[in-house]
Parts: C-alpha cells; sequence; structure tokens
C-alpha cells in the first residue's frame, strides 16, 4: 500500500476520469463553496467563483500524505460503523475509508484480541501527532469507568491515551458526541461525549443515531485533504451538514405551513404525506443534513418514510420528552397533576390565612356593618 | 453561550417551577380576595340578576369586541378598542388555535383539539404584536393613562411582549438560530408565568367576578345591560 | 384619630370580596374616562373615574396584599397624606354626580359607581366634605331638610299648594294604602308638581297619603357618604312610612332619594322590606298602562320638538326607562325626538351627586351642562322634560346662566296637564 493517495488510486486501477469524479463528489461532500486561500485572505469571495473546488481537491490529493484513522469503539451499539459499510462502492465512503486512509476498527477488522490491540499501538506510534481519531460510543465515568473495558483497560483510559497522539478528534454519533442512550436518565454509567471528556484539543461532533455515513466520511475527509477542521458551529459540529435544521429542508414543510398535519399514522393525512409536526416532529429543532443528504446514498429518511424526526442529532434527545410528544412541549415529569394541585392547594391556603388576618384588620377598630 | 443548555432548563425545570408558582400564586390571590367576605343582598330585585350576569357575558365576551360603537366610547378612544381587542384576539388564537402551543395543552392535559392554519395565526400574531405596540404608545400619549400608569403597568407591558415577539421570531426563523429564540421564548414565558399572579396581568380571573357583579347589579334593576 | 386615618379606616373596613375583587379586576385601560362627562367635558386626566377611587385602591393594595405592602415600603407607591384626602375630596364632590355611566363601559364591568360611592364614605368619615354640602347635611339633620323645610314650612307650603290649584291632599292618614313622599326641592321650588302628582293620584282613585314625619324624601348623606347620617334620614321615611301601616311608599321626582331607598335602605335598615318602594314615573306608567287615567293624545304636540332627559338615578340606575317613552308616545307622538346617546346610555345633566349643592362646584358643573346644550340643540328641541327635579333644577339654573330659551318640565307635570278629566 502506497502512502500517497494518488499512488493508492493508481493501485487500485482507478482511472484518472473517475478520479476526477470523486474528487467532484469529495468537493461537494465537503461542502466546499469557495476556495479556503481566498477566504483565508479576506479578500472578495467573487474572486474565487470561477475557480474550480475541484481542482484543490485533486492538487490536494496529489500532494498529501495518506493518513491514518483510528476508529475507536466504547459503549455503542455499532449502528454508526454499520451505517457506514452499508454504502456501496465506488462512493465516497468507500473512498475515504479504503482510499485515502489505512485505519484500525475493532468491529471491521478481520483480527482480533492481542494482534489487533498491538496493531493499534503501533499505529499509533508510528503516526503520533498524525492520526485521526474518530469514536463512536459513550464513554462511562461511573465506577472508574468499569462500564466498559476492552482488553482489560476502562475505555477512559483508551480514550485518553489515543487522543493524546491524535490530530484530530472525530465523535461520531449522538453517543460520542453527546452520550446519546447510555446517557438518557437516570444515566446509571455516567456516560459522558467525548469532547466532555478530552477538553485540550478540538473534537468534532457528528451527531446523529447513527450518523448520516456521508457526514462522518466528507469530516474525515475535510480533515485528509486540507489537513484542517471544516467549520463548527457551537456544538462543534461541522455546519456544512448541521447548519440548517431538518424543518428548514424538509419535504413537508408546505404542509406545516399550511397546517396540514396528519394527526395518527395512517389516517388520510399521513396518507398524503402530511406535516408530521403533531405526531412528535423534533425537527424545528434538529439540526441535521438528513432532508437532504438522507441515508443509503439518497434513498429516503425517516419523515419521508412517514416517521417523525427524534431529534437524534441533539443533546439529550432521549429525555427529549418522547418521540411522540410535541416538540413545542415543556419538559417536566408527568404526570403534572398531582404537582399542580399542591401547588393550588398550598397557595389557597396561604390566601385564607392572608383573608383571615385582613378580615380581622377590618373588623377591629371600627363600625360593625 | 450554551443555548441548549439554557434551552433545557428554561423549559424544564423553570418551567415546572414557574407553572407551579403560577398556580398556587393565583390560588392565593383568589382566596384572599373572595375571602374578604362577602355581605347578603336584601334587596328585592326588579330584573333578573341571573339574566343580568349571562348577559353580561355574553356581551362582555362577543359582542364588546365586535361592535364598537357601543355606549359611544369607540370614537373617543378607537385605539384602546381596537388595540385592546386586536391584542387579545391575537393572543386567544396563537395560546389556543396555534399548532404548536395545542400540542403544550396536549402534553399537560392529555388532549389537544383541531388548529388553525399557520397563516392566520400567523397574521393574527403580528396583528397582536402590532396591537401591543399601539397600547403602549397610547399609554405613553394619552394624559389619563399617563396619570393612572406606573412601573407596573410597563413592566406588565414588557412581560407579556416578550413572548410574543420572541414567539413570533421563533416561527419565521428570525436573525438568530432556533435554539436561541426558543430559550428566549421559553425565558420570557416562565418569567411570564411567575409575574402573573403578582401583578394586574391576574385581571382574567378576576374578570368573572366583575363581570358577574354588573350583571347583577344592572340585572336587579331591569336595565340593559 | 387623625382625618386621614379614619378615611383610611373607612376604606379599609368597606373592603370586602365585593369591592376588593373589582379592585383587582382593574387593569388601567382608562376607557372610563371617556365615559366621564366631567373628562370629556374639562379634559382634566384627574377626572377620570378610576383617578377619583385611587385612594380606595391604595388602601386596599397597601394593607391587604403582600405585594402592595412591599412597594409601599419601597417607595414604589405613594401612601395616603391629608393632602390626598384634601385633593380627592375635591375630585370626587366637585367633578362627580356617582351617574355610573363609567361602569357601562368599563370592558371588565367594574361597578365603578359603587366604588366611588366607598370613596365619598371615606371621606366623609375623615370630614372632608365640601362646606356647601356639609352644611346642608347639618341642616337635614336638625331641620328634617337640607332646603329648610321644616314641619312648620312643609304645612304652609303644602296648604298654600292644595289651596292654590285646588288639589286634594291627604295628610297623615293612617291606614292608606300609598305613602307619597315629595324632595324638598319641589316642595320649594317646583311647588307645581306638588299639585301635578296629587292630581293625578286622586284621578286615579290611589288610596295615597303624606307624611308630616315622613315627609323628606331628598338624602344628603347618601350624597355626602355617610352610612350613619344615611340610615338617619332612612329611617325618618320608614317609620313615618310604618307609623301611618301603609304597604307602599312612592318617591317623587328625586333621583338620588329612589336609589337610596329603593336599592340600599334594605341592606342598611331591614324593615323596608316591609314596603313596596316605587318611583312615580313607575307608577304613572301603571296607571296609564292600565287605563287608570287617561291623556289627551297630542296634547304637547304644537310647541316645537321636545325632547326627554334621562335622569341617571331613575333610567340607568332605577330602571324606569320605557315608561316616559310610553308617555311622551301618547303626549307628544310627533314631536317627541331622543336625544343621543340616550336611556341607559345617556349623559348625565351634571347637577346630581350633591354638586348643585357646591358653589364651589359651579365651575365643572356648568362645563358639564355643555355637553347637555349640544344634545339638546342637535335634536332641535325647544323643550325638555325629566322624571327627576334635581335635573330640573339644574336645567333650569343652567338655562339661566347660559341664556338658553328652552322651556324646562317634568313629566309628572305633563301627565297632570293633559289629564282628561
Amino acid at each position: 500500500m502506497s502512502d500517497n493517495n494518488v499512488h493508492q488510486l493508481d493501485d487500485q486501477r482507478v482511472s484518472r476520469r473517475d478520479f476526477l469524479k470523486l474528487s467532484g463528489l469529495l468537493a461537494a461532500a465537503m461542502g466546499l463553496t469557495a476556495i479556503p486561500p481566498v477566504e483565508a485572505s479576506g479578500l472578495p469571495a467573487e474572486l474565487g467563483r470561477s475557480y474550480q473546488p475541484n481542482d484543490e481537491i485533486i492538487h490536494a490529493l496529489e500532494t498529501a500524505q495518506r493518513a491514518p484513522v483510528i476508529w475507536l469503539e466504547f459503549q455503542d451499539c455499532a449502528g454508526c460503523s454499520e451505517a457506514i459499510t452499508r454504502s456501496v462502492s465506488p462512493s465516497l465512503v468507500n473512498l475515504v475509508l479504503n482510499t485515502l486512509t489505512i485505519e484500525y476498527h475493532e468491529t471491521l477488522s478481520a483480527a482480533a484480541g492481542f494482534q489487533v490491540e498491538e496493531a493499534k499501538k503501533q499505529a499509533m506510534e508510528k503516526y503520533a501527532g498524525k492520526y485521526v481519531l474518530v469514536v463512536e460510543g459513550s464513554i462511562p465515568t461511573g465506577m472508574d469507568g468499569a462500564y466498559c473495558t476492552v482488553g482489560g483497560r476502562t475505555a477512559l483510559d483508551l480514550l485518553k491515551e489515543a487522543a493524546a497522539g491524535a490530530a484530530a478528534i472525530i465523535a461520531t454519533g449522538n453517543c460520542a458526541a453527546f452520550g446519546g442512550l447510555p446517557k438518557a436518565a437516570p444515566n446509571p454509567t455516567g456516560a459522558k461525549g467525548v469532547w466532555e471528556i478530552i477538553t485540550d484539543k478540538p473534537v468534532v461532533n457528528i451527531p446523529g443515531c447513527p450518523a448520516i455515513p456521508e457526514a462522518t466520511a466528507g469530516t474525515i475527509a475535510h480533515f485528509v485533504v486540507f489537513g484542517a477542521l471544516p467549520e463548527l458551529d457551537e456544538l462543534h459540529r461541522p455546519k456544512t451538514f448541521y447548519g440548517k435544521t431538518v424543518h428548514d429542508r424538509c419535504q413537508r414543510r408546505g404542509f406545516y405551513e399550511a397546517g396540514k398535519f396528519a394527526l395518527s399514522f395512517d389516517d388520510e393525512g399521513a396518507k398524503k404525506g402530511w406535516c408530521l409536526y403533531k405526531l412528535g416532529c423534533k425537527g424545528p429543532t434538529t439540526y441535521n443534513a438528513c432532508a437532504t443528504i438522507k441515508w443509503d446514498q439518497g434513498l429516503s429518511y425517516p419523515i419521508q418514510s412517514g416517521h417523525p424526526c427524534l431529534g437524534c442529532s441533539e443533546p439529550n434527545f432521549w429525555d427529549g420528552g418522547g418521540f411522540y410528544q410535541g416538540q413545542s412541549a415543556p419538559l417536566v415529569d408527568r404526570p403534572i397533576g398531582t404537582a399542580v394541585v399542591s401547588a393550588a392547594v398550598v397557595g389557597a391556603a396561604a390566601g385564607a390565612v392572608v383573608a383571615m388576618s385582613n378580615a380581622a384588620k377590618k373588623k377591629s377598630k371600627g363600625e360593625k356593618k | 453561550m450554551n443555548w441548549q443548555g439554557i434551552l433545557e432548563f428554561a423549559r424544564g425545570p423553570l418551567f415546572y417551577a414557574a407553572l407551579l408558582i403560577f398556580v398556587g400564586g393565583m390560588m392565593y390571590r383568589l382566596v384572599s380576595v373572595i375571602g374578604l367576605g362577602w355581605g347578603k343582598d336584601r334587596v328585592p330585585v326588579k330584573g333578573s340578576k341571573a339574566g343580568g350576569v349571562v348577559k353580561s357575558f355574553l356581551k362582555g365576551i362577543l359582542i364588546w369586541p365586535f361592535i364598537p360603537w357601543v355606549k359611544g366610547t369607540f370614537s373617543r378612544n378607537p385605539l384602546i378598542y381596537i388595540g385592546g381587542g386586536l391584542f387579545h384576539l391575537g393572543l386567544f388564537v396563537v395560546l389556543l388555535l396555534g399548532a404548536p402551543h395545542v400540542l403544550v395543552w396536549k402534553s399537560l392535559l392529555g388532549f389537544g383539539w383541531p388548529t388553525l392554519p399557520l397563516p392566520i395565526v400567523d397574521w393574527l400574531a403580528a396583528a397582536g404584536i402590532a396591537a401591543m405596540l399601539l397600547l403602549l404608545i397610547n399609554r405613553l400619549a394619552h394624559p389619563v393613562l399617563r396619570l393612572i400608569s406606573g412601573p407596573a403597568e410597563y413592566f406588565a407591558w414588557l412581560l407579556v411582549f416578550l413572548p410574543m415577539v420572541t414567539g413570533y421570531m421563533m416561527t419565521h426563523h428570525l436573525w438568530f438560530p432556533y435554539e436561541e429564540l426558543f430559550s428566549l421564548h421559553m425565558l420570557s414565558v416562565d418569567a411570564l408565568l411567575i409575574w402573573i399572579p403578582l401583578s394586574r396581568i391576574s385581571h382574567f380571573m378576576f374578570y368573572f367576578f366583575a363581570r358577574a357583579i354588573h350583571g347583577q347589579e344592572f340585572g336587579k334593576r331591569g336595565v340593559a345591560v | 384619630m387623625s382625618a386621614t386615618a379614619q378615611a383610611i379606616q373607612t376604606f379599609v373596613h368597606e373592603t370586602g370580596g365585593w369591592v376588593a375583587s373589582q379592585l383587582e379586576a382593574c387593569t388601567r385601560c382608562g376607557m372610563c374616562a371617556e365615559a366621564c362627562h366631567f373628562y370629556q367635558a374639562t379634559g382634566n386626566p384627574e377626572y377620570a373615574p378610576v383617578w377619583k377611587m385611587e385612594l380606595l385602591r391604595r388602601a386596599y393594595e397597601q394593607r391587604f396584599t403582600l405585594f402592595g405592602g412591599i412597594k409601599a415600603s419601597l417607595g414604589l407607591d405613594k401612601r395616603i397624606t391629608d393632602e390626598d384626602i384634601s385633593h380627592w375630596s375635591e375630585l370626587n364632590y366637585y367633578a362627580c354626580t356617582v351617574c355610573n355611566k363609567c361602569s357601562m363601559v368599563c370592558p371588565m364591568g367594574i361597578d365603578i359607581g359603587s366604588l366611588l360611592h366607598e370613596m365619598r364614605a371615606g371621606l366623609a368619615a375623615a370630614d372632608m366634605v365640601p362646606a356647601d354640602l356639609a352644611a346642608a347635611v347639618t341642616k337635614q339633620v336638625n331641620e328634617g331638610s337640607p332646603l329648610g323645610m321644616t314641619d312648620k314650612v312643609w304645612d304652609q307650603r303644602l296648604e298654600w299648594v292644595a289651596d292654590e290649584w285646588e288639589v286634594d291632599i291627604p295628610r297623615d292618614v293612617k291606614g292608606a294604602h300609598t305613602l307619597v313622599v315629595f324632595s324638598s326641592i319641589e316642595v320649594m321650588k317646583f311647588p307645581t308638581n306638588i299639585a301635578a302628582i296629587a292630581k293625578v293620584l286622586n284621578k286615579a282613585g290611589v288610596s295615597w297619603t303624606v307624611s308630616s314625619k315622613a315627609r323628606e324624601i331628598v338624602n344628603f348623606g347618601f350624597y355626602e357618604g355617610s352610612e350613619e347620617h344615611t340610615k338617619l334620614f332612612l329611617s325618618r321615611v320608614l317609620e313615618g312610612a310604618k307609623e301611618l301601616g301603609v304597604k307602599r311608599i312612592v318617591v317623587t321626582e328625586c333621583g338620588h332619594a329612589y336609589d337610596a331607598l329603593r336599592w340600599h335602605a334594605a341592606n342598611l335598615l331591614p324593615e323596608a322590606n316591609s314596603f313596596d318602594i316605587i318611583h312615580i314615573t313607575g307608577v304613572l306608567g301603571e296607571l296609564v298602562g292600565s287605563g287608570a287615567i287617561k291623556l289627551k293624545p297630542g296634547a304637547f304636540d304644537n310647541d316645537g320638538t321636545i325632547t326627554f332627559h334621562d335622569a341617571c338615578k331613575i333610567q340607568r340606575k332605577g330602571g324606569h326607562v320605557q315608561e316616559p317613552r310610553d308617555i311622551l308616545k301618547i303626549l307628544a307622538p310627533n314631536s317627541f325626538k331622543e336625544m343621543t346617546p340616550n336611556r341607559e346610555e345617556s349623559i348625565c345633566c351634571g347637577g346630581g351627586g350633591g354638586v348643585i349643592a357646591i358653589k364651589a362646584a359651579d365651575e365643572q358643573r356648568y362645563a358639564a351642562f355643555e355637553l347637555k346644550i349640544k344634545q339638546v340643540n342637535s335634536v332641535g328641541a325647544k323643550t325638555v322634560t325629566m322624571t327627576c327635579s334635581n335635573c330640573r333644577l339644574q336645567y333650569t339654573d343652567s338655562v339661566e346662566h347660559f341664556k338658553l330659551d328652552w322651556k324646562v318640565t317634568g313629566l309628572a307635570q305633563m301627565v297632570a296637564d293633559a289629564l282628561v278629566e
């Protein structure tokens, strides 16, 4: 295997034509609409408009080294990995993970046991300071991290060790980003996201349950190609993929605006493809690329298939009130009836006390009516 | 600023607390006022007290808002009429017939009801906001209102205005990211819920007593309400 | 106890659930001002009804509510001072006739008139009643009437009226069915009214009498707002009625007296419920409607347009809205024209509530009357008739003051004049 991307592509008998096409795909996936050098220089973007982003990719691929990717899994379901491997070649994902990178992946490696651990250790030493660390799954902190161990060592430990030598850290999936399902109340394992533990290095979050494969791959590609992380929002998510809400790009938006809502899963409205807001769709508060990139290479996404958005790329979505509770509803313990009645009783009692004291004030000194 | 965190807090524990304060506070106000005692009316009735009460409520809810020339007051101060009416109409439609709020009711009460299409609710929301601004200007300009208004009135106006305007911004995704607007909306709603029992905004509860008294007094004398 | 403290204590004492729930309902919308004729006429924002009862609100909020108490101690709400009591005395007695039109426009339905009456109770307790009014009250306490109608004067006047207009006025008849109590305004200023009412009742064959004990229906304690005085003057009427064993008391053409006796007496003096209480307007309506008396149709149709002034306490607060119209339809079917607004929405004459008795309030009173001038002139009326002699006094005085060429009369007078013998 060559260390240079282009040589690697040669080895795989990828033609120049296909190479150009794949570069375009990469560029689109990374959301490259401007030229980093021009942007960085502060010159107006129009200057670079005629410039093909494609060329930038090609140039980078021709000159950059292949980057190693170390993929660790902790408290996870491996869903994010599954999603990525469902992609069929030739594809972006395939390109990124098989062509551009070398990886250590626990689930996907054919080998197992001490050999794989040894391979990982060697990769980390050889490419220290240069490898991309991809993390899947949350990290338990309860019981000193004993809830999740690999090869006798806690996930916490393994993460810190791997993060120490990483050039970039990408947390893929809601679990790695925000704690995911394990973090749902009452969070028995003390699960945390990567960025809550690794605070001295930039961590990119690619949340989703699972994460959209193109999002993970595109972000890895960006780092591999440019040696830098893409622009991130305040939750460290790449703005390319997480800059708009599902609601903003939803194909059923027109029905929302017109007030045409499906009221149950098989009523007339549902059959006509009406908005799923009243069935608990969390689209308005969920930032993700589902409505545009979709799943299974643009096949579909939950809303298109008739199920409301779960909000799976947002922190704490498992505690977000329930999948079928309205997005606007408050997040309070239910049922609230007892609490409300108690509050009313307390208020009434206080009111009675005040009323009696006031009534006494009226009667004291002065004629009786 | 961790808007996600603020949002979770504002629509979670803070909302819970605000709601309980609201319920407890309103009950307190109700009991402390009604508990002041109610004398017995021994005066013989000429017309009908009950009839007067019914008519008073009907007029208050159904007719007064829609017939501005009643009692000849519209021409003298159309602003209060239009402003007050539009504000209340916008408020009720948004709170009771707007999809996002009906989902809130559904989650709190266990049942929901049909809603109006977004464009209608949206226009009425905008009208309500415009009406609020009109009412503020009126309160600052009219000599009587200037005399009787103090910090309490202006503060109450602000606390009612903020949820309306943040809600509108939210719906239209104006200028700020959605979760920021949602957080601001929830924070302002929580502040309002807490402030209602402490202020004149609680008038909606005493409205029923005053209207009933009004109906009784006029009905008793056989005078049209 | 200082005067101010007395006032505050009275405010507090008066504030039960009935008052408090209405004070709480006020949203400070200012609509009431648009209905107040004193505010309309002068543009003085302090005449807004909500402002006139401000001290009642302060007393309530600062003493009965937690938040109100806090605000006051932080200086965010003013405490009631002596100057306030004195100033509000002027606002309430000079620029309010307790006509209750404000209650009709309040979006919350607050009975502002009644609350303003409570204000007067407090002001009276603080002895902050305008001198003229206080003097009149004292006169009524000592002489039985604010207009100096002692029993001797009463006797003389009645004799004279009976003689001059040749009417029979039964006096102190035990066992009569109806006691008729005149107002000293009629006896002293509009004596033809006495004759007119006597004529009508006699023609209808009503078993009636007057009482020398219960000779004064006017109740200046009611204007003043003092419960003690109100009760005193009411009890004279009720005792007189009891002594004669009548079943019914008729209040003649006086407004506030009807309000006091019909709508308040029973809650102050339970014995009021032993009698039917009705206003002469109601009696006239009954007699005409039942055919007990017959009127000459169109009797007043050839003297230019005639319009009707609704008296606040007899129409808006008394309910006798339709009877005058039924009668005027017979008496002047062609020349009777309604003013606008009318019936329960009518504008007060500006002289009620004791205002006309207070010289210092002349400015406000005449300003308010200008609204009536506009009303009457816009229907082109030459004659104005009404069912209250206090209104009649205000109209008569103002016609002279403004040098108008209107004829001012009363409904009972018209009925008597058009009576078919």
